[in-house]
Protein backbone atom coordinates (compact mmCIF):
# COMPACT_ATOMS: atom_id res chain seq x y z
CA UNK A 1 0.00 0.00 0.00
CA UNK A 2 1.64 3.17 -1.18
CA UNK A 3 1.29 6.54 1.01
CA UNK A 4 1.00 9.60 -0.17
CA UNK A 5 3.72 11.77 1.10
CA UNK A 6 2.88 15.06 0.71
CA UNK A 7 -0.23 16.11 1.86
CA UNK A 8 -0.73 19.69 1.13
CA UNK A 9 -4.20 20.18 -0.64
CA UNK A 10 -3.25 20.49 -4.01
CA UNK A 11 0.23 19.23 -5.00
CA UNK A 12 0.70 15.61 -5.50
CA UNK A 13 4.06 14.01 -5.60
CA UNK A 14 5.51 13.81 -9.14
CA UNK A 15 6.43 9.50 -8.87
CA UNK A 16 2.18 9.15 -9.18
CA UNK A 17 2.67 8.67 -13.00
CA UNK A 18 5.10 5.22 -12.29
CA UNK A 19 2.49 4.07 -9.72
CA UNK A 20 0.37 1.04 -11.48
CA UNK A 21 -3.08 2.49 -12.38
CA UNK A 22 -5.25 -0.29 -10.96
CA UNK A 23 -4.23 -0.36 -7.57
CA UNK A 24 -4.01 3.28 -7.70
CA UNK A 25 -8.13 2.82 -8.36
CA UNK A 26 -7.44 0.84 -5.14
CA UNK A 27 -6.10 3.55 -3.30
CA UNK A 28 -8.63 5.92 -4.32
CA UNK A 29 -11.23 3.89 -2.63
CA UNK A 30 -9.20 3.08 0.48
CA UNK A 31 -8.22 6.87 1.18
CA UNK A 32 -8.19 8.80 4.54
CA UNK A 33 -10.65 11.57 4.92
CA UNK A 34 -7.44 13.67 4.44
CA UNK A 35 -6.85 12.86 1.36
CA UNK A 36 -10.37 12.80 -0.32
CA UNK A 37 -10.21 16.41 -1.14
CA UNK A 38 -7.26 15.24 -3.23
CA UNK A 39 -8.95 12.65 -5.44
CA UNK A 40 -12.73 13.78 -4.79
CA UNK A 41 -13.00 14.76 -8.73
CA UNK A 42 -16.32 13.92 -10.21
CA UNK A 43 -15.19 12.49 -13.62
CA UNK A 44 -17.30 12.32 -16.53
CA UNK A 45 -16.47 9.45 -18.57
CA UNK A 46 -18.92 10.28 -21.24
CA UNK A 47 -18.09 14.06 -21.53
CA UNK A 48 -14.08 12.68 -20.46
CA UNK A 49 -14.08 15.72 -18.20
CA UNK A 50 -13.07 15.88 -14.27
CA UNK A 51 -13.70 17.97 -12.33
CA UNK A 52 -12.41 19.35 -8.63
CA UNK A 53 -15.48 20.96 -6.48
CA UNK A 54 -13.51 21.10 -3.34
CA UNK A 55 -10.53 23.06 -4.70
CA UNK A 56 -9.36 26.28 -3.48
CA UNK A 57 -6.54 29.37 -4.46
CA UNK A 58 -3.96 28.75 -0.63
CA UNK A 59 -2.65 32.24 -1.89
CA UNK A 60 -3.67 33.99 -4.88
CA UNK A 61 -0.63 34.39 -6.74
CA UNK A 62 0.03 38.20 -8.19
CA UNK A 63 0.70 37.98 -12.05
CA UNK A 64 -1.08 36.12 -14.78
CA UNK A 65 1.68 33.83 -15.09
CA UNK A 66 2.05 32.01 -11.92
CA UNK A 67 -1.34 31.66 -11.81
CA UNK A 68 -1.42 29.94 -15.28
CA UNK A 69 1.46 27.90 -14.40
CA UNK A 70 -0.64 26.61 -10.92
CA UNK A 71 -4.27 26.61 -13.16
CA UNK A 72 -2.01 23.84 -15.46
CA UNK A 73 -0.51 21.94 -13.20
CA UNK A 74 -3.64 21.44 -11.35
CA UNK A 75 -5.31 20.35 -14.62
CA UNK A 76 -1.99 17.92 -15.70
CA UNK A 77 -3.66 16.35 -12.30
CA UNK A 78 -7.32 16.21 -13.77
CA UNK A 79 -6.48 14.98 -16.71
CA UNK A 80 -4.43 12.54 -14.95
CA UNK A 81 -7.49 11.30 -13.19
CA UNK A 82 -9.35 11.06 -16.50
CA UNK A 83 -6.72 8.90 -17.87
CA UNK A 84 -7.00 6.70 -14.78
CA UNK A 85 -10.34 6.17 -15.38
CA UNK A 86 -10.20 5.76 -18.98
CA UNK A 87 -8.08 2.54 -18.79
CA UNK A 88 -9.75 1.09 -16.03
CA UNK A 89 -12.84 0.84 -18.38
CA UNK A 90 -12.97 -3.30 -20.27
CA UNK A 91 -11.02 -2.94 -23.49
CA UNK A 92 -11.35 -4.73 -26.19
CA UNK A 93 -8.76 -5.28 -28.56
CA UNK A 94 -8.09 -4.16 -31.76
CA UNK A 95 -5.71 -3.93 -34.72
CA UNK A 96 -4.72 -0.19 -33.38
CA UNK A 97 -4.73 -0.78 -29.93
CA UNK A 98 -7.32 -1.15 -27.25
CA UNK A 99 -10.95 0.08 -28.05
CA UNK A 100 -12.80 0.95 -24.78
CA UNK A 101 -16.68 2.24 -24.91
CA UNK A 102 -17.74 5.11 -22.67
CA UNK A 103 -20.52 4.93 -20.49
CA UNK A 104 -23.29 7.49 -20.77
CA UNK A 105 -22.22 11.57 -19.75
CA UNK A 106 -23.56 11.52 -15.68
CA UNK A 107 -23.12 15.53 -16.02
CA UNK A 108 -26.64 17.47 -17.06
CA UNK A 109 -26.02 20.21 -20.31
CA UNK A 110 -28.00 23.06 -19.61
CA UNK A 111 -30.66 23.49 -22.02
CA UNK A 112 -30.16 25.01 -25.99
CA UNK A 113 -33.84 26.43 -26.39
CA UNK A 114 -36.13 27.55 -24.32
CA UNK A 115 -38.52 25.18 -22.56
CA UNK A 116 -41.37 24.87 -24.81
CA UNK A 117 -44.77 26.77 -24.19
CA UNK A 118 -47.77 25.05 -23.05
CA UNK A 119 -49.99 24.70 -25.85
CA UNK A 120 -53.72 26.32 -25.28
CA UNK A 121 -56.53 22.91 -25.54
CA UNK A 122 -58.12 22.68 -29.07
CA UNK A 123 -61.65 23.12 -29.62
CA UNK A 124 -62.60 19.77 -29.08
CA UNK A 125 -60.59 19.17 -26.05
CA UNK A 126 -62.33 22.11 -24.13
CA UNK A 127 -65.35 20.76 -25.59
CA UNK A 128 -64.57 17.06 -24.58
CA UNK A 129 -63.59 18.39 -21.51
CA UNK A 130 -67.03 20.23 -20.25
CA UNK A 131 -68.31 16.50 -21.49
CA UNK A 132 -66.35 14.42 -19.76
CA UNK A 133 -66.22 13.04 -22.78
CA UNK A 134 -63.39 10.28 -22.75
CA UNK A 135 -60.92 9.13 -25.35
CA UNK A 136 -61.57 5.94 -26.67
CA UNK A 137 -58.32 3.97 -28.01
CA UNK A 138 -59.77 2.25 -31.55
CA UNK A 139 -58.47 -0.78 -33.33
CA UNK A 140 -57.30 -0.36 -36.94
CA UNK A 141 -59.27 -3.62 -37.84
CA UNK A 142 -63.00 -3.80 -37.43
CA UNK A 143 -64.72 -6.77 -38.13
CA UNK A 144 -66.95 -6.15 -41.25
CA UNK A 145 -70.69 -8.85 -40.77
CA UNK A 146 -71.47 -8.24 -44.61
CA UNK A 147 -68.01 -10.07 -45.52
CA UNK A 148 -67.74 -11.81 -42.44
CA UNK A 149 -64.33 -10.62 -42.36
CA UNK A 150 -61.75 -8.16 -40.46
CA UNK A 151 -61.56 -5.01 -42.76
CA UNK A 152 -59.41 -1.87 -41.78
CA UNK A 153 -61.09 0.79 -40.64
CA UNK A 154 -59.19 3.82 -42.78
CA UNK A 155 -58.11 3.28 -46.42
CA UNK A 156 -58.48 1.09 -49.20
CA UNK A 157 -61.39 -1.71 -48.83
CA UNK A 158 -62.36 -0.19 -45.64
CA UNK A 159 -65.12 -0.61 -43.30
CA UNK A 160 -68.50 1.17 -43.92
CA UNK A 161 -67.28 2.90 -47.29
CA UNK A 162 -69.51 5.95 -47.76
CA UNK A 163 -69.23 5.19 -51.75
CA UNK A 164 -69.86 1.38 -51.52
CA UNK A 165 -73.57 1.81 -50.44
CA UNK A 166 -75.80 0.59 -53.79
CA UNK A 167 -79.23 1.39 -52.80
CA UNK A 168 -80.34 4.75 -50.45
CA UNK A 169 -83.85 3.57 -49.07
CA UNK A 170 -86.27 6.85 -49.25
CA UNK A 171 -87.50 8.04 -46.48
CA UNK A 172 -90.33 9.87 -45.81
CA UNK A 173 -88.77 13.47 -44.99
CA UNK A 174 -87.20 13.37 -48.44
CA UNK A 175 -87.83 15.26 -51.13
CA UNK A 176 -88.41 13.92 -54.51
CA UNK A 177 -85.67 15.44 -56.95
CA UNK A 178 -83.21 15.77 -54.65
CA UNK A 179 -79.82 12.96 -55.26
CA UNK A 180 -79.30 11.02 -51.87
CA UNK A 181 -75.70 10.48 -52.87
CA UNK A 182 -74.83 13.72 -53.74
CA UNK A 183 -76.40 14.95 -50.41
CA UNK A 184 -74.04 12.64 -48.85
CA UNK A 185 -71.10 13.89 -50.85
CA UNK A 186 -71.69 17.63 -50.03
CA UNK A 187 -72.39 16.85 -45.99
CA UNK A 188 -69.26 14.81 -45.92
CA UNK A 189 -67.20 17.91 -48.18
CA UNK A 190 -68.98 20.19 -45.32
CA UNK A 191 -67.57 18.30 -42.30
CA UNK A 192 -64.39 18.15 -44.11
CA UNK A 193 -64.27 21.89 -44.60
CA UNK A 194 -65.29 22.41 -40.83
CA UNK A 195 -62.99 20.22 -39.51
CA UNK A 196 -59.92 21.87 -41.50
CA UNK A 197 -61.54 25.16 -40.03
CA UNK A 198 -60.99 24.14 -36.61
CA UNK A 199 -57.53 23.29 -37.45
CA UNK A 200 -56.99 26.03 -38.48
CA UNK A 201 -58.19 28.44 -35.46
CA UNK A 202 -56.27 25.87 -33.53
CA UNK A 203 -52.77 26.24 -35.03
CA UNK A 204 -54.05 30.56 -34.41
CA UNK A 205 -54.28 30.28 -31.15
CA UNK A 206 -51.40 28.47 -30.64
CA UNK A 207 -49.54 30.94 -32.43
CA UNK A 208 -50.87 33.93 -29.71
CA UNK A 209 -49.49 31.94 -27.29
CA UNK A 210 -46.63 31.23 -29.40
CA UNK A 211 -46.72 27.85 -29.04
CA UNK A 212 -46.88 26.76 -32.79
CA UNK A 213 -45.79 23.23 -33.41
CA UNK A 214 -42.17 23.34 -34.70
CA UNK A 215 -42.96 22.03 -37.88
CA UNK A 216 -45.51 24.37 -38.71
CA UNK A 217 -43.40 27.28 -37.52
CA UNK A 218 -40.14 26.22 -39.61
CA UNK A 219 -42.84 25.89 -42.84
CA UNK A 220 -44.06 29.41 -41.51
CA UNK A 221 -40.94 31.39 -42.81
CA UNK A 222 -42.56 35.16 -42.52
CA UNK A 223 -42.60 34.32 -38.52
CA UNK A 224 -39.33 34.90 -36.60
CA UNK A 225 -38.29 31.44 -34.99
CA UNK A 226 -38.65 31.95 -30.92
CA UNK A 227 -34.65 32.79 -30.25
CA UNK A 228 -33.47 34.48 -32.80
CA UNK A 229 -35.38 38.14 -34.21
CA UNK A 230 -34.44 38.97 -37.73
CA UNK A 231 -35.78 42.33 -38.73
CA UNK A 232 -38.38 42.62 -41.89
CA UNK A 233 -36.30 43.84 -44.88
CA UNK A 234 -37.60 47.53 -45.55
CA UNK A 235 -38.46 47.76 -49.68
CA UNK A 236 -36.63 51.26 -50.62
CA UNK A 237 -38.81 53.80 -52.41
CA UNK A 238 -36.88 53.25 -55.81
CA UNK A 239 -36.99 49.24 -55.29
CA UNK A 240 -40.93 49.41 -54.82
CA UNK A 241 -41.16 51.41 -57.80
CA UNK A 242 -38.80 49.40 -60.02
CA UNK A 243 -40.54 46.45 -59.27
CA UNK A 244 -44.28 48.12 -59.66
CA UNK A 245 -43.20 49.13 -63.61
CA UNK A 246 -41.55 45.31 -63.90
CA UNK A 247 -45.13 44.15 -62.77
CA UNK A 248 -47.19 46.50 -64.76
CA UNK A 249 -45.19 45.97 -68.23
CA UNK A 250 -45.30 42.57 -67.60
CA UNK A 251 -48.47 41.42 -69.82
CA UNK A 252 -49.02 40.57 -72.86
CA UNK A 253 -49.15 43.66 -74.07
CA UNK A 254 -46.54 45.22 -72.60
CA UNK A 255 -49.30 46.97 -69.97
CA UNK A 256 -50.86 49.16 -72.35
CA UNK A 257 -54.57 48.35 -72.28
CA UNK A 258 -53.99 48.07 -68.15
CA UNK A 259 -56.70 50.31 -65.99
CA UNK A 260 -54.89 52.50 -64.71
CA UNK A 261 -54.80 53.37 -60.90
CA UNK A 262 -56.60 56.39 -59.55
CA UNK A 263 -53.10 58.64 -58.42
CA UNK A 264 -51.07 56.90 -61.91
CA UNK A 265 -49.81 59.02 -64.04
CA UNK A 266 -49.75 58.39 -67.82
CA UNK A 267 -46.47 57.10 -68.90
CA UNK A 268 -43.95 59.72 -70.04
CA UNK A 269 -43.81 58.47 -73.38
CA UNK A 270 -46.81 57.36 -74.97
CA UNK A 271 -45.54 55.50 -78.25
CA UNK A 272 -42.19 53.82 -79.32
CA UNK A 273 -39.09 55.91 -77.67
CA UNK A 274 -36.10 56.71 -78.95
CA UNK A 275 -33.78 58.57 -77.16
CA UNK A 276 -31.79 60.31 -79.43
CA UNK A 277 -28.34 63.25 -78.27
CA UNK A 278 -28.68 66.99 -78.85
CA UNK A 279 -28.19 68.20 -82.70
CA UNK A 280 -25.81 70.98 -81.40
CA UNK A 281 -23.75 70.54 -78.00
CA UNK A 282 -25.24 73.08 -75.55
CA UNK A 283 -23.45 75.07 -73.24
CA UNK A 284 -24.24 73.28 -70.26
CA UNK A 285 -23.40 69.93 -70.12
CA UNK A 286 -20.57 67.98 -71.08
CA UNK A 287 -20.07 66.22 -74.55
CA UNK A 288 -22.26 63.48 -74.50
CA UNK A 289 -21.56 62.84 -78.08
CA UNK A 290 -17.81 63.07 -77.78
CA UNK A 291 -17.80 60.18 -75.11
CA UNK A 292 -20.40 58.11 -77.11
CA UNK A 293 -18.09 58.45 -80.46
CA UNK A 294 -15.06 58.11 -78.69
CA UNK A 295 -16.53 54.95 -76.86
CA UNK A 296 -17.31 53.25 -79.95
CA UNK A 297 -13.85 54.30 -81.57
CA UNK A 298 -11.82 52.62 -78.61
CA UNK A 299 -13.97 49.66 -79.22
CA UNK A 300 -13.28 49.37 -82.54
CA UNK A 301 -9.49 49.38 -81.92
CA UNK A 302 -9.58 47.21 -79.52
CA UNK A 303 -10.99 44.81 -81.39
CA UNK A 304 -8.85 45.19 -83.91
CA UNK A 305 -5.52 46.05 -82.16
CA UNK A 306 -4.28 42.62 -83.20
CA UNK A 307 -3.83 43.98 -86.57
CA UNK A 308 -1.96 47.14 -85.50
CA UNK A 309 1.53 45.52 -85.48
CA UNK A 310 2.05 44.31 -89.15
CA UNK A 311 4.34 41.05 -88.31
CA UNK A 312 4.81 40.44 -91.81
CA UNK A 313 6.18 43.61 -92.14
CA UNK A 314 8.62 43.54 -89.10
CA UNK A 315 9.91 39.95 -90.34
CA UNK A 316 10.82 41.45 -93.75
CA UNK A 317 12.54 44.36 -92.48
CA UNK A 318 14.61 42.57 -90.07
CA UNK A 319 15.04 39.69 -92.51
CA UNK A 320 16.48 42.80 -94.90
CA UNK A 321 18.53 44.69 -92.20
CA UNK A 322 20.54 40.91 -91.80
CA UNK A 323 20.63 40.24 -95.51
CA UNK A 324 22.28 44.02 -96.30
CA UNK A 325 24.57 43.38 -93.00
CA UNK A 326 25.66 39.92 -94.37
CA UNK A 327 26.32 41.77 -98.05
CA UNK A 328 28.00 44.53 -96.51
CA UNK A 329 30.36 42.11 -94.73
CA UNK A 330 30.95 40.42 -97.96
CA UNK A 331 31.40 43.86 -99.58
CA UNK A 332 34.17 44.67 -97.54
CA UNK A 333 36.04 41.20 -98.37
CA UNK A 334 36.27 42.22 -101.76
CA UNK A 335 37.37 45.88 -101.35
CA UNK A 336 36.00 47.99 -103.59
CA UNK A 337 36.02 51.73 -102.82
CA UNK A 338 33.94 53.45 -100.04
CA UNK A 339 33.46 56.44 -102.56
CA UNK A 340 31.93 54.00 -105.18
CA UNK A 341 29.48 52.41 -103.68
CA UNK A 342 26.69 53.81 -103.51
CA UNK A 343 25.48 55.06 -99.63
CA UNK A 344 22.13 53.81 -99.09
CA UNK A 345 20.79 54.62 -95.45
CA UNK A 346 19.72 51.82 -93.64
CA UNK A 347 16.81 54.21 -91.55
CA UNK A 348 15.18 54.64 -94.86
CA UNK A 349 11.29 53.55 -94.79
CA UNK A 350 11.30 50.05 -95.35
CA UNK A 351 7.98 49.96 -96.61
CA UNK A 352 8.73 53.19 -99.48
CA UNK A 353 11.28 50.65 -100.72
CA UNK A 354 9.25 47.64 -100.44
CA UNK A 355 6.60 48.99 -102.24
CA UNK A 356 8.61 50.94 -104.68
CA UNK A 357 10.78 47.61 -105.53
CA UNK A 358 7.30 45.91 -105.99
CA UNK A 359 6.57 48.42 -108.65
CA UNK A 360 9.11 47.97 -110.73
CA UNK A 361 8.92 44.62 -111.00
CA UNK A 362 5.40 45.08 -112.47
CA UNK B 1 -31.35 66.33 -88.51
CA UNK B 2 -29.83 64.29 -85.87
CA UNK B 3 -26.39 63.02 -84.38
CA UNK B 4 -26.19 58.83 -84.81
CA UNK B 5 -27.03 56.82 -82.21
CA UNK B 6 -24.78 54.05 -80.61
CA UNK B 7 -26.13 51.42 -83.02
CA UNK B 8 -25.71 53.47 -85.62
CA UNK B 9 -22.19 54.85 -85.00
CA UNK B 10 -20.60 51.50 -84.76
CA UNK B 11 -22.34 50.33 -88.10
CA UNK B 12 -20.70 53.67 -90.01
CA UNK B 13 -17.35 53.47 -87.79
CA UNK B 14 -17.05 49.98 -88.92
CA UNK B 15 -17.12 50.62 -92.67
CA UNK B 16 -15.02 53.40 -92.31
CA UNK B 17 -12.08 51.30 -90.38
CA UNK B 18 -12.19 49.24 -93.16
CA UNK B 19 -10.73 51.54 -95.49
CA UNK B 20 -8.37 53.62 -92.75
CA UNK B 21 -7.74 51.38 -90.00
CA UNK B 22 -6.04 53.27 -87.13
CA UNK B 23 -6.37 56.67 -89.17
CA UNK B 24 -9.64 56.53 -88.44
CA UNK B 25 -8.95 58.79 -84.69
CA UNK B 26 -7.96 61.30 -87.58
CA UNK B 27 -11.45 61.61 -88.86
CA UNK B 28 -13.62 61.63 -85.51
CA UNK B 29 -11.12 63.70 -83.39
CA UNK B 30 -9.92 66.19 -86.49
CA UNK B 31 -10.09 69.81 -85.55
CA UNK B 32 -12.02 71.94 -88.07
CA UNK B 33 -10.55 74.76 -89.39
CA UNK B 34 -13.58 76.36 -91.12
CA UNK B 35 -15.78 79.22 -90.39
CA UNK B 36 -15.19 82.53 -88.48
CA UNK B 37 -15.84 81.26 -85.44
CA UNK B 38 -12.89 81.56 -82.76
CA UNK B 39 -12.51 78.17 -81.89
CA UNK B 40 -14.20 76.13 -84.25
CA UNK B 41 -15.30 72.49 -83.13
CA UNK B 42 -14.35 69.37 -84.64
CA UNK B 43 -16.03 67.29 -87.12
CA UNK B 44 -18.67 65.16 -86.44
CA UNK B 45 -21.52 63.30 -87.58
CA UNK B 46 -25.14 64.15 -88.48
CA UNK B 47 -27.89 61.93 -90.00
CA UNK B 48 -30.18 63.65 -92.19
CA UNK B 49 -33.11 62.23 -94.37
CA UNK B 50 -30.94 58.43 -93.82
CA UNK B 51 -28.06 60.17 -94.99
CA UNK B 52 -24.79 60.59 -92.87
CA UNK B 53 -22.82 63.95 -93.43
CA UNK B 54 -19.51 64.62 -92.20
CA UNK B 55 -19.89 68.44 -91.07
CA UNK B 56 -17.92 70.77 -88.72
CA UNK B 57 -19.49 71.81 -85.76
CA UNK B 58 -19.75 75.13 -86.46
CA UNK B 59 -21.58 74.56 -89.47
CA UNK B 60 -24.27 72.80 -87.65
CA UNK B 61 -25.08 75.34 -85.40
CA UNK B 62 -25.85 77.63 -87.92
CA UNK B 63 -27.83 74.57 -89.85
CA UNK B 64 -30.34 74.28 -87.35
CA UNK B 65 -32.20 77.35 -88.51
CA UNK B 66 -33.30 76.05 -91.24
CA UNK B 67 -36.50 74.00 -91.71
CA UNK B 68 -36.45 70.16 -91.91
CA UNK B 69 -37.92 70.03 -95.48
CA UNK B 70 -35.73 73.05 -96.74
CA UNK B 71 -32.45 71.46 -95.80
CA UNK B 72 -31.14 69.37 -98.45
CA UNK B 73 -27.54 68.80 -97.29
CA UNK B 74 -24.58 69.65 -95.59
CA UNK B 75 -21.13 69.38 -95.32
CA UNK B 76 -19.91 66.03 -96.51
CA UNK B 77 -22.03 62.90 -97.38
CA UNK B 78 -20.26 60.24 -96.53
CA UNK B 79 -22.77 57.41 -96.93
CA UNK B 80 -26.43 56.69 -96.42
CA UNK B 81 -28.35 53.68 -94.72
CA UNK B 82 -30.56 51.88 -96.52
CA UNK B 83 -34.51 51.06 -96.00
CA UNK B 84 -33.03 47.54 -93.82
CA UNK B 85 -30.57 49.82 -91.76
CA UNK B 86 -27.68 48.68 -93.27
CA UNK B 87 -24.54 51.49 -94.01
CA UNK B 88 -23.65 51.98 -97.40
CA UNK B 89 -20.54 54.16 -98.47
CA UNK B 90 -21.03 56.74 -101.21
CA UNK B 91 -18.36 58.52 -103.81
CA UNK B 92 -18.31 61.74 -101.59
CA UNK B 93 -16.55 60.37 -99.22
CA UNK B 94 -13.71 59.39 -101.48
CA UNK B 95 -12.33 62.82 -100.40
CA UNK B 96 -12.16 61.46 -96.52
CA UNK B 97 -10.90 58.12 -97.11
CA UNK B 98 -8.08 58.92 -99.72
CA UNK B 99 -6.32 61.33 -96.84
CA UNK B 100 -6.86 58.67 -94.69
CA UNK B 101 -6.71 55.54 -96.47
CA UNK B 102 -4.70 52.23 -95.36
CA UNK B 103 -4.31 50.07 -98.53
CA UNK B 104 -4.05 51.86 -102.04
CA UNK B 105 -3.70 50.73 -105.43
CA UNK B 106 -2.68 52.81 -108.30
CA UNK B 107 -4.10 52.02 -111.79
CA UNK B 108 -2.45 52.17 -115.41
CA UNK B 109 -3.42 55.00 -117.44
CA UNK B 110 -5.35 52.50 -120.04
CA UNK B 111 -7.08 51.14 -117.12
CA UNK B 112 -8.38 54.26 -115.90
CA UNK B 113 -11.21 54.50 -118.13
CA UNK B 114 -12.53 51.25 -117.45
CA UNK B 115 -12.59 51.56 -113.79
CA UNK B 116 -14.53 55.09 -114.31
CA UNK B 117 -17.23 53.47 -115.99
CA UNK B 118 -18.12 51.38 -113.81
CA UNK B 119 -15.93 48.06 -114.22
CA UNK B 120 -13.85 46.12 -111.49
CA UNK B 121 -10.42 46.30 -111.59
CA UNK B 122 -8.32 43.49 -113.45
CA UNK B 123 -4.39 42.78 -112.97
CA UNK B 124 -3.51 43.74 -116.21
CA UNK B 125 -5.04 46.96 -115.19
CA UNK B 126 -2.90 47.08 -111.72
CA UNK B 127 0.00 49.64 -112.08
CA UNK B 128 1.02 49.36 -108.07
CA UNK B 129 -0.85 47.85 -105.05
CA UNK B 130 0.58 48.33 -101.34
CA UNK B 131 1.65 45.75 -99.01
CA UNK B 132 -0.06 43.97 -96.94
CA UNK B 133 -3.69 43.77 -98.33
CA UNK B 134 -5.88 41.20 -96.67
CA UNK B 135 -8.75 39.66 -99.45
CA UNK B 136 -11.94 41.61 -98.88
CA UNK B 137 -10.07 44.65 -97.01
CA UNK B 138 -10.91 48.46 -98.20
CA UNK B 139 -9.25 49.73 -100.89
CA UNK B 140 -8.70 53.53 -102.42
CA UNK B 141 -8.03 53.23 -106.23
CA UNK B 142 -5.69 56.01 -107.31
CA UNK B 143 -4.60 56.67 -110.82
CA UNK B 144 -0.81 56.74 -111.39
CA UNK B 145 -0.75 60.62 -110.73
CA UNK B 146 -1.96 60.05 -107.43
CA UNK B 147 -5.25 61.60 -108.14
CA UNK B 148 -8.04 59.63 -105.91
CA UNK B 149 -10.39 58.07 -108.08
CA UNK B 150 -12.80 56.04 -106.03
CA UNK B 151 -12.59 53.15 -103.67
CA UNK B 152 -13.44 49.08 -103.65
CA UNK B 153 -12.91 45.56 -101.89
CA UNK B 154 -9.86 44.12 -102.45
CA UNK B 155 -10.64 40.68 -103.88
CA UNK B 156 -7.35 39.16 -103.40
CA UNK B 157 -4.73 40.06 -101.15
CA UNK B 158 -1.53 41.07 -102.37
CA UNK B 159 0.46 37.31 -102.01
CA UNK B 160 -2.35 36.17 -104.41
CA UNK B 161 -2.49 38.73 -106.81
CA UNK B 162 1.17 38.62 -107.79
CA UNK B 163 0.28 34.81 -108.54
CA UNK B 164 -3.22 35.88 -110.51
CA UNK B 165 -3.58 35.49 -114.11
CA UNK B 166 -3.48 38.79 -115.52
CA UNK B 167 -7.20 38.53 -116.53
CA UNK B 168 -8.57 38.26 -112.44
CA UNK B 169 -10.44 40.44 -110.73
CA UNK B 170 -8.36 42.37 -108.47
CA UNK B 171 -10.58 44.90 -107.23
CA UNK B 172 -14.23 44.60 -106.54
CA UNK B 173 -15.37 48.48 -107.16
CA UNK B 174 -18.02 49.98 -104.68
CA UNK B 175 -17.73 53.78 -105.97
CA UNK B 176 -15.56 55.85 -108.61
CA UNK B 177 -16.16 59.46 -109.65
CA UNK B 178 -17.80 58.77 -112.98
CA UNK B 179 -20.90 58.10 -110.67
CA UNK B 180 -21.15 62.06 -110.77
CA UNK B 181 -22.47 61.50 -113.93
CA UNK B 182 -23.60 58.41 -114.01
CA UNK B 183 -26.06 58.58 -110.98
CA UNK B 184 -26.55 62.39 -110.66
CA UNK B 185 -30.04 61.91 -109.52
CA UNK B 186 -29.27 59.80 -106.67
CA UNK B 187 -26.68 61.67 -105.12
Amino acid sequence: MYKFVDLKPFRKPVFLKQIHRRTLCLEKEEMGEDEQQEVGYQIDLGNLTAFDPHHQFSSVPDNREDLVKECIAHGTKLIQAVADALFNLPSTEDASGPIVSLPPPSTKLPREKPLPKPKPPTKWEVFAKKKGIQNRKKDKLVYDEQTSSWKRRHGYDRVNDDNDIPIIEAKMTDEPGVDPFAKRRSEKKQRVEKQEKNRLHNLKEASKVGALPSHVQLAATALPITGTQTAPRKVSKDELQNVAGMAATSTASGGKFDKKLAGEKPPKHEKKYRKFLPVVEGSGMGSLEKQQSDKILNKLMAKNSHEILNVGKAVDMYNAKSDKKRRNQQGKSSSTSSKLKVKKSPYKNASKKKSSSKGKSK
Amino acid sequence: MRPLDESETTQVFEKLFKFTGNNLKNIVESPSHEGPDQTPGRYCFRLHKNRVYYVSESLVKRATNIKRENLVALGTNIGKFTKSGKFHLTIQALNLLAANAKHKVWLKPTSEMSFLYGNDVIKGGLGRITDNINAYDGVVVFSMSDVALGFGIAAKSTQDCRKMDPNGLVVIRQADTGEYLRNQEDL
